[in-house]
Formats: structure tokens, C-alpha cells, sequence
């Protein structure tokens, strides 16, 4: 299999030429366009209870399609995402990517899906009580909302609540207010995300949270 | 007229040069700067799908009911043009041949241009989508913009395409709208998130744009407070 993406950073979109032999699983409705001699199977995300998990608990999509190349020829497939703005390919080597709710987009063969409990905080936070992990060897492709920054922490870092996209799984996810309780109703920053451990987080320069706020007050009642 | 396409591909805009007495074609509402020379009025585009009973079809299919004509009166002159949202525009030179267009894609044409409203081939509410097409003939220029980047796919045999993200594409194709996966049941409850798309069949180009207006829309729109009437 092989990749390009073009357009970056605001219109990022993955261009895949599957091999004959190849797959790639991608989100409900990340397919913009692809040669018809592919096949398209429908499944639960992660199995079938993970995937209710995750419907329910953690605002992802419960279906995922895999695409499969079947033919003797290279074909080609075009995923997207509903956003405008950065895709990252982050190869995996027998390792794991805890990803944040609207993030995924796609993975290629010998990376397993799943989810895992984000913990309590996690869903007072408003990121879902279930996180999304990908482990396993291969190349997971996740996108962001504007541009994305990738950061080693270790020890505590704060992160603000929408901003966080990805993370690696020793990381663990608290909460806590930005400031103190006046501070934080007033610097307009609320809870934040407080991180903890070792590891590489990426980050999303907008929030659909901060979008949709801006834009509340201005539709007409 | 000359034609430069600037900022592009994210704000994307049409700069254009008009001679003496040419005149240009543009979706209502579209115009950002113009030579103060330069004479506007909206027409109702007399033709196949034009007239009145063309201009009551685009009313009842959501989309404006007037194109805007821009006329040059002096020795030259300049107008800009741009679409609402962020995204590409192109230029597509048309010879005769036919190009189908997604309604909100269509940006300008020059006036050699035809234009028929409410081309029926492609039944779109089948997507779920108030979606309507345009059919653009004859010789001349059309302006085309994108919701995100444009990318050109030269079909030669079969190739689909997701119907939020068609911008255009010629009418030598053969299409129809299908399910994407191989269970119909599937398509239809639009569980596998792809519902239906378009197969296009045969030989020609189909524009496709990497971002879907309408999925963006509803991302931010589902969280907005309900609009009341």
C-alpha cells in the first residue's frame, strides 16, 4: 500500500493506492472517492460491543468500512475527513495511539481496534468516557481541526479541553480548572485537560468547541 | 476576458478582465469588487431550462432564483469573484461538450455559455442531501469552486464517487446512483455511513472535492441552538 497526502494543512486527504491483496479500514463516511473494483464491507468498529461502547459512550461512529483490494491491479481510494485541516500518518510499530472522539479516520492491516476506559475525568471533560486505541503494526491516520503539533511531554502538561487529538496509552487523562474557580469562569479556559506520564501527545491549533461557541450567540432566535 | 484565478486553494478567488461588451454570468450574491463601470442586472438565463418555468424549478430546488450578468461599458474593466465558503475555484473550458455541476459548485460562466437548471440524471435526495445540478454547454468558460481542494479523476472504465463530494463532471460519463458496499439493506439505513453514491461509467473527467459542505455543516450545525421560525 501507498500513500500521499495532499493539500495540506487546511484541506489534508489521504490518496491510498491499494495493491492487489491490500485493505485499508477507514471511518463511516471518510470515503470521498474510489475505483468501483474495490470492495466495501461494512462492520462494527472494534467488534460489536466495543463498537456500542463507543456509539453510545464515547460519540464515535458505530461502523467502520473496509476496503479491499480483490483485482490484479493497483487501485486507488480517497479518504477525508468532515473537518477542515491537518491529517498526521503515524507508523506504528508494535506499539499503541490512544485517540481522542472524531480524530480516527483510518488504519491499514496488522493494527487491531479497540476501545479502552478513559476514565471518569475523561468524560466530565466532555472527551468521552471511552477512548479509542489503536495498536499493532502498521500506519493509523487521524485528523485534526486546523493544524496539528506534535509534543514529547513528560511529567504534568495541561492541554485545553478540544485541543487534544492523540496521546500514547501511559499517559494518564485528569482534570482540573485552569485558574481557580473564579480564574477559570473568567479567562474563559474552564476545565482543562492535566496529563500526566511520558510519551507524545499531538495537538489541534481549533476546537470545534471554540466554533461553536463563536457561533451560538449569532444565530437569530 | 482573461481569467486569474488568486489565493488559492484555500480562499480561492476570480480575478477578471473584461474587453468592451463582454459579459459574464455569476451565481447571485458572488461579486466582491468590480470597476465601477462595469453595468450589473439579474436575469432569468432564457434556454432549455431557463424562462419561468426554469427560473419556479430552482425556486422549488432551494437554490437562487437570478444569476447576476456583469456587462463592461468602458474599454476595460475588472471584477472579483468568490465563493461563500473557504475552498479552490478552477476555470473549465467548455468546446461544445457538456459539463454536469453540483448547484453550490457553480461560481460564473461566460456568455457563450448555456445553462440548464435542475438537470434531473442524477436523483440526489436519494443521498439525503438537497443537492441539484446544473448543465452547462456550449463554448465558453465556466467557473467552478470547491468546498476544500478540486482534484480531477480521468474515469476510463468505472469509478465512484461519494455524492457530497462531486463538484462536476462531464457528460460523456454514464453514472448511477448505487449503493457503495454490497448490501443494499446496508445503503439504504446508511449504516456503513457511505449510504449511496455515484457510479460513473465510461470516459471523461469527474471533479471531485476533498471536504463535503454539507457533513461540515452538519458537524458545526448539529451543535447550534434550533433555529425557530
Amino acid at each position: 500500500m501507498e500513500y500521499e497526502i495532499r493539500y495540506k494543512p487546511a484541506f489534508s486527504t489521504i490518496f491510498v493506492a491499494l495493491k492487489p491483496g491490500d485493505k485499508i479500514t477507514a471511518e463511516a463516511g471518510a470515503m470521498t472517492s474510489m475505483d468501483a473494483n474495490l470492495l466495501m464491507k461494512t462492520k462494527f468498529s472494534g467488534g460489536f460491543f466495543s463498537a456500542l461502547l463507543k456509539k453510545f459512550l464515547g460519540k464515535e461512529s458505530l461502523f467502520v468500512n473496509t476496503y479491499i483490494n480483490n483485482s490484479d491491479e493497483t487501485l486507488s481510494i480517497v479518504l477525508s475527513q468532515s473537518i477542515v485541516g491537518d491529517i498526521e500518518a503515524l507508523a506504528l510499530e508494535d506499539s499503541e495511539i490512544c485517540l481522542q472522539p472524531g480524530a480516527y479516520i483510518a488504519h491499514t492491516s496488522g493494527i487491531d481496534m479497540g476501545v479502552a476506559f478513559a476514565g471518569f475525568a475523561s468524560w466530565i471533560a466532555g472527551e468521552g468516557l471511552f477512548k479509542l486505541k489503536l495498536k499493532g503494526q502498521g500506519t493509523v491516520f487521524f485528523g485534526a481541526y486546523g493544524g496539528l503539533t506534535k509534543k514529547e511531554i513528560s511529567g504534568d502538561y495541561v492541554v485545553d479541553n478540544g485541543h487534544l487529538v492523540a496521546y500514547e496509552p501511559n499517559i494518564q487523562m485528569g482534570i482540573r480548572l485552569a485558574g481557580g474557580i473564579f480564574g477559570s469562569l473568567t479567562s474563559g479556559e474552564g476545565l482543562v485537560n492535566k496529563l500526566k506520564g511520558s510519551g507524545t501527545i499531538y495537538l489541534q491549533s481549533r476546537s470545534v468547541n471554540s466554533l461553536v461557541r463563536f457561533l451560538k450567540p449569532k444565530v437569530p432566535k | 476576458m482573461d481569467i486569474k484565478l488568486r489565493s488559492q486553494p484555500d480562499s480561492a478567488i476570480a480575478h477578471i478582465t473584461l474587453a468592451k461588451q463582454e459579459n459574464i454570468y455569476a451565481q447571485a450574491g458572488c461579486m466582491v469588487a468590480m470597476s465601477a463601470d462595469i453595468e450589473a442586472d439579474t436575469t432569468l438565463r432564457r434556454g432549455k431550462g431557463g424562462g419561468i418555468w426554469g427560473g419556479i424549478k430552482r425556486m422549488v430546488a432551494g437554490e437562487s432564483l437570478f444569476l447576476s450578468r456583469f456587462t463592461c461599458t468602458s474599454e476595460e474593466g475588472e471584477i472579483f469573484l468568490a465563493p461563500k465558503l473557504i475552498g479552490d475555484v478552477m476555470a473549465y473550458e467548455l468546446s461544445g461538450n457538456e459539463l454536469v455541476v453540483q448547484a453550490a459548485s457553480y461560481l460564473a460562466s461566460s456568455e457563450n455559455v448555456d445553462l440548464d437548471v435542475g438537470f434531473q440524471g442524477l436523483k440526489s435526495f436519494f443521498s439525503g442531501e438537497s443537492i441539484f445540478w446544473l448543465s452547462l454547454s456550449g463554448y465558453g468558460t465556466a467557473i467552478i469552486t470547491s468546498f476544500g481542494g478540486i482534484y480531477a479523476i480521468p474515469v476510463d472504465g468505472e469509478y465512484i464517487v461519494d455524492t457530497g463530494h462531486i463538484v462536476a463532471f462531464e457528460k460523456s460519463l454514464d453514472f448511477k446512483v448505487t449503493k457503495a458496499g454490497s448490501s443494499w439493506i446496508g445503503s439504504l439505513l446508511g449504516i456503513g455511513g457511505e449510504g449511496l453514491v455515484c457510479r460513473f461509467e465510461g470516459r471523461g473527467k469527474v471533479y471531485c472535492q476533498t471536504h463535503n459542505n454539507g457533513e461540515f455543516g452538519h458537524l458545526v450545525g448539529s451543535q447550534l441552538p434550533p433555529r425557530r421560525e
